[in-house]
């Protein structure tokens, strides 16, 4: 009988036995010195909802501001600040780590069918990483916030502002290292960890788009990094590169936030089509339709990410060839998000579809992402894009993508995983209410704002004209439907964790990995390393009792060999 | 990343089981597990390669760092060739040339500590990473020289560029208007380089001191191979700023 | 514990590739022999060319340096194909960003009432407006009441 001893900080060893939840360890001390990645990847949830809710926070205030003209609730300059804030703290500490650094770091090692990632060491920093550009962020929010909105354009944010706008670049600067780390990690480990039979043939479609959201990570943050560093020693010390008076170009800044903010896009999405993928196969009980073309679509997004950053610049002053090349390929971007899209739906023919919570996220993400990723190719041509820049509608478009897209990804694969990382099943009924509300809410909310934006409102502004004043009063109205619906949500995943009944350890049936393993997870993921022999959507060769009870702890495969 | 072999791992017997679904047969016990190799990973070969996918996906993104400043580069360049031509004259090849050298052999004395480590031959690999950190703080030494020649000459970035005529090299082209964006990006690239080599140092010296503790052996000397790819990184940067700085004509 | 994928055949272990030492003083004097040809050249004429040759000759140089310092020709050949990725997508950052800048003289205009530079001048980026007037003679002759001015 063996129990596996596992290295603690500093060397010591622990006993484990291999039956023990990762839960089963109590104390702060187990949890914040910890290099269990389920666990790293739940301090990760706990500091992504955090950041959710702030960033909610704000939203909310900045739709009530809007809810008359002129002034509501506060001045113009709060507002600039705070809808400046809710993007930083929405984009940089909620979106980009949401799904990757916690709903990855949690179930990439156990989709593996290994103990760990390649780095456990390097995990754990890329989470203090995380919280310590999170405490700058906190931080600068304390001490005024910054008005130049996420996007930091020069020469405002070099020259003109007063507001603590180099604590948050620092701030940001902190935050994409934190995501490099978590990059550099998941190459590693997809490359070098995978378990005995997982093929890259049998690879989840989880794995692919986490694997593709890597390669964006790794290749696209360090020079977000670099820009932040140049725009810093520029409004510190007048560099004057980006800066029109002294021979610098403030496009060239666009340029260089674009080569890593388009791809950033993408590392908030990705990630989410791969959660999608999941949950369509389990609960239409069938694999993928097209698995091949899913997984590559996912790194063709994440090559094209990086050819199409010059759509956030046709009216910026970037030469008129340059934004035909940047228009023509924006175009291409279709073409994976369309085979995705059409992967999905066609899975869902003739599959035994069951209509449980996260399938209604997952049929909720392809209504939205559908929307987001149409009106996106209204904003790709050039001569709509001169009307429709800068406007409503490109607010509208990008919160059918993140929110629409990537935030219900990441509420729909909590909902799915829930019971297998917490234990714990949750209250169904209330969970369908929550996506009720929050799926109307949503579209009251912004679809509001694509009719605005068609009329001409422009983005960021406090005050408008009366013949604006019903849309904004809807989509405000939508904003608070909406939060109420994740209130809901949070009263039902909180009264889970207290009162809920324990999670069988296949409460859907799914076939993939992650399901076999005892319910909640043992410490190093599996009782025995697992031997891999069927795909993980390969419901015709999973047995009854894989789906439904699956084997008993302790119990492998028939036909597993050491 | 290496230091995630640093931990022990021992392997346990434990008399009494929990259940008996025959764990006897299985894993922990008939393979070797040696004591630098850490829990999660199922052999030396794995851990090893594992090292090395990540330190090359992290140098790539060194790499893409350190591309923010030769496009800002290229650009400027291709805006203003004259202004780069006259404010390059400023800078001392014969310095730069030595440095270019001094950074050149470093590389070696690191590429010779790996080879070293991959003998097993604890004192060749102390010694060459000693010799690696000596040519670095040369580096660092001769690079402070030209910042403070810079510094007086007021050749510096942006709003504190004030050139002082007295201290122009001699027989050097007039100084454009806009000279100071030269400088911006010279002090910009040279000093993430330097950020670069501190960090290199500091990685080299703790790498050192593992080697000294006998971490590191024939079998296990991925620290030492993933700080000397590390420093190769910090000297492929050079071979490119050493001409683009230096030699413009 | 069967092995996976990655050490199919052998026993997990390590078996590194020892090079002889002349091997990497071959590949050093390789390295200085190249970093006094692009100095001499630097201080010959060649107009643009020079440019070309001095990137040209770096470039033989990170070769070497990456292909036998770093080890990459007996490497995992994964790890090349991420390093050569990393300079493919440097080669995007910068050909669609010099796409922009080398173009933008055709088509700004001053239609804002400011004085917009198009890019005819070697003085300004195209799009930029009036710099400040600092211009600084250098030194042509050694200046009086100076002595060993170069460096301090």
């Amino acid at each position: 009988m063996a129990t596996v001893a596992t290295p603690g900080l500093g060397g010591k060893t622990e006993a484990h036995d291999p039956h023990e939840s990762y839960l089963a360890e109590k104390g702060l001390k187990s949890w914040l010195f910890t290099l269990d990645h389920k666990r790293i990847g739940i301090m990760y949830l706990i500091g992504v909802l955090a950041a959710f809710l702030l960033g909610g926070i704000l939203a909310l205030l900045v739709r009530l501001e809007l809810f008359t003209a002129g002034r509501t609730i506060m001045t113009a300059e709060q507002y600039n600040k705070v809808f400046s804030m809710h993007g930083i703290v929405m984009v940089f500490l909620f979106i980009i780590p949401a799904v990757p650094g916690a709903l990855g770091n949690i179930f990439l090692p156990i989709q593996l069918g290994t103990k760990d990632v390649a780095f456990p060491r390097l995990n754990l920093t890329s989470f203090y990483v995380w919280l310590l550009g999170a405490v700058f962020g906190l931080y600068t929010m304390i001490h005024g916030g910054v008005d130049t909105g996420w996007t930091f354009y020069t020469p405002y944010s070099s020259k003109f502002t007063n507001t603590s706008v180099i604590p948050m670049l620092t701030a940001a600067f902190i935050l994409g290292f934190s995501s490099i780390l978590t990059g550099v990690n998941f190459i590693a480990t997809v490359h070098t960890m995978r378990a005995p039979g997982m093929s890259w043939k049998r690879l989840p479609l989880f794995i692919w788009a986490l694997y593709a959201t890597s390669i964006i990570q790794v290749l696209a943050t360090p020079v977000l990094a670099i820009t932040l560093f140049l725009l810093i020693f520029e409004r510190a010390f007048g560099l004057g590169i980006f800066d029109p008076s002294m021979g610098g170009d403030p496009v060239l800044f666009q340029h260089f936030f674009w080569f890593y903010s388009h791809p950033a896009v993408y590392i908030m999405i990705v990630p989410g089509m791969g959660v999608i993928s999941e949950i369509i196969c389990t609960f239409s009980r069938r694999a993928p339709f097209g698995y091949f073309f899913i997984a590559m679509s996912s790194l063709g997004l994440a090559l094209l990410g990086f050819l199409v950053w010059g759509h956030h610049m046709f009216v910026a002053g970037m030469s008129e060839y340059s934004t035909m090349v940047f228009s023509a390929l924006t175009f291409l971007v279709g073409i994976p998000s369309g085979v995705k899209v059409f992967n999905w739906v066609t899975t869902l023919y003739k599959g035994s579809i069951s209509l449980k919570s996260p399938m209604l996220y997952a049929l909720g993400f392809i209504f939205l992402f559908t929307i987001g990723g149409l009106t996106g190719l209204f904003l790709a041509m050039l001569a709509v894009d001169v009307h429709l820049h800068d406007t409503y509608f490109v607010v509208a478009h990008f919160h059918y993508v993140m929110v629409g897209g990537t935030v219900i990804a990441f509420v729909g694969g909590l909902h799915y995983w829930w019971p297998k990382f917490t234990g714990k099943m949750y209250n169904e009924g209330m969970a369908r209410v929550a996506f009720a509300l929050v799926f109307i809410g949503f579209n009251v909310t912004f679809l509001s704002q694509f009719v605005l934006g068609s009329r001409g409102m422009p983005r960021r502004y406090y005050d408008y004209l009366p013949e604006f004043q019903s849309l904004h009063q809807v989509s405000t109205i939508g904003s608070w439907i909406l939060g109420l619906g994740f209130l809901v949500m949070l009263v039902m995943f909180v009264q889970s964790l207290q009162q809920g009944k324990d999670a069988p350890r296949n409460p859907w049936g799914s076939a993939a990995l992650e399901w076999q393993t005892p319910t909640p997870i043992p410490f190093h993921n599996f009782v025995d390393q697992p031997v891999i022999t069927r795909g993980p959507y390969d419901y015709h060769l999973a047995t009854e009792a894989e789906l439904d009870e699956g084997y008993a702890p302790g119990e492998r495969p028939a036909d597993a060999d050491d | 990343m290496s230091s995630e072999a640093a931990t022990a791992d021992a392997t346990t017997e434990v008399p009494e089981g929990h259940d008996d679904h025959g764990h006897d047969e299985h894993g922990h016990n008939d393979h070797a597990h040696p004591s630098y190799l850490a829990h999660h990973f199922d052999t030396p070969q794995q851990q090893f390669d594992a090292a090395k996918v990540g330190m090359w996906a992290f140098l790539v993104q060194e790499l893409l760092f350190f591309s923010g400043i030769f496009v800002a580069y290229g650009i400027f360049r291709s805006w203003y060739p004259e202004m780069f031509s006259a404010a390059a004259h400023q800078l001392d090849r014969p310095i730069g040339a030595g440095n270019t050298i001094v950074l050149l052999v470093s590389s070696l004395t690191a590429a010779l500590a790996v080879r070293e480590a991959q003998l097993g031959r604890k004192a060749g690999t102390s010694r060459y990473l000693l010799l690696t950190i000596l040519c670095a703080l040369i580096f660092l030494g001769v690079k402070s020289y030209e910042y403070n020649h810079k510094f007086q000459a007021g050749l510096l970035p942006g709003h504190f560029y004030h050139p002082h005529l007295h201290h122009l090299v001699e027989g050097s082209p007039a100084l454009p208007e806009n000279a100071h964006i030269f400088y911006s990006i010279y002090f910009m690239a040279t000093g993430i380089h330097a950020i670069h080599i501190l960090v290199g140092i500091g990685v080299l010296t703790w790498i050192w001191r593992r080697n000294e503790r006998g971490d590191f052996s024939k079998e296990y000397y991925a620290g030492v191979d993933i700080a000397a790819l590390y420093w190769h990184l910090v000297d492929l940067v050079w071979i490119y700023l050493f001409p683009l700085l230096y030699l413009i004509d | 514990m069967s092995d996976s994928h990655h050490a199919a055949a052998d026993d997990g272990m390590i078996h590194s590739h020892v090079e002889p030492v002349s091997h990497y003083l071959k590949i050093f004097s390789g390295l200085i022999f190249f970093t006094l040809v692009t100095v001499g050249l630097s201080y010959v004429h060649l107009g643009a060319m020079n440019l070309a040759i001095a990137i040209l000759i770096a470039s033989v140089k990170a070769t070497l340096v990456v292909v036998f310092f770093m080890h990459l020709r007996h490497d995992n050949k994964f790890n090349a194909t991420i390093f050569i990725c990393g300079l493919m997508f440097i080669g995007v950052f910068f050909a669609y960003t010099t796409n922009d800048t080398a173009r933008r003289e055709n088509e700004i205009n001053d239609v804002s009432g400011n004085h917009v530079y198009l890019g005819e001048s070697e003085k300004h980026a195209p799009g930029g407006f009036e710099p400040p007037k600092r211009i600084v003679e250098g030194a042509k002759e050694k200046p009086e009441g100076t002595t060993k001015s170069e460096h301090h």
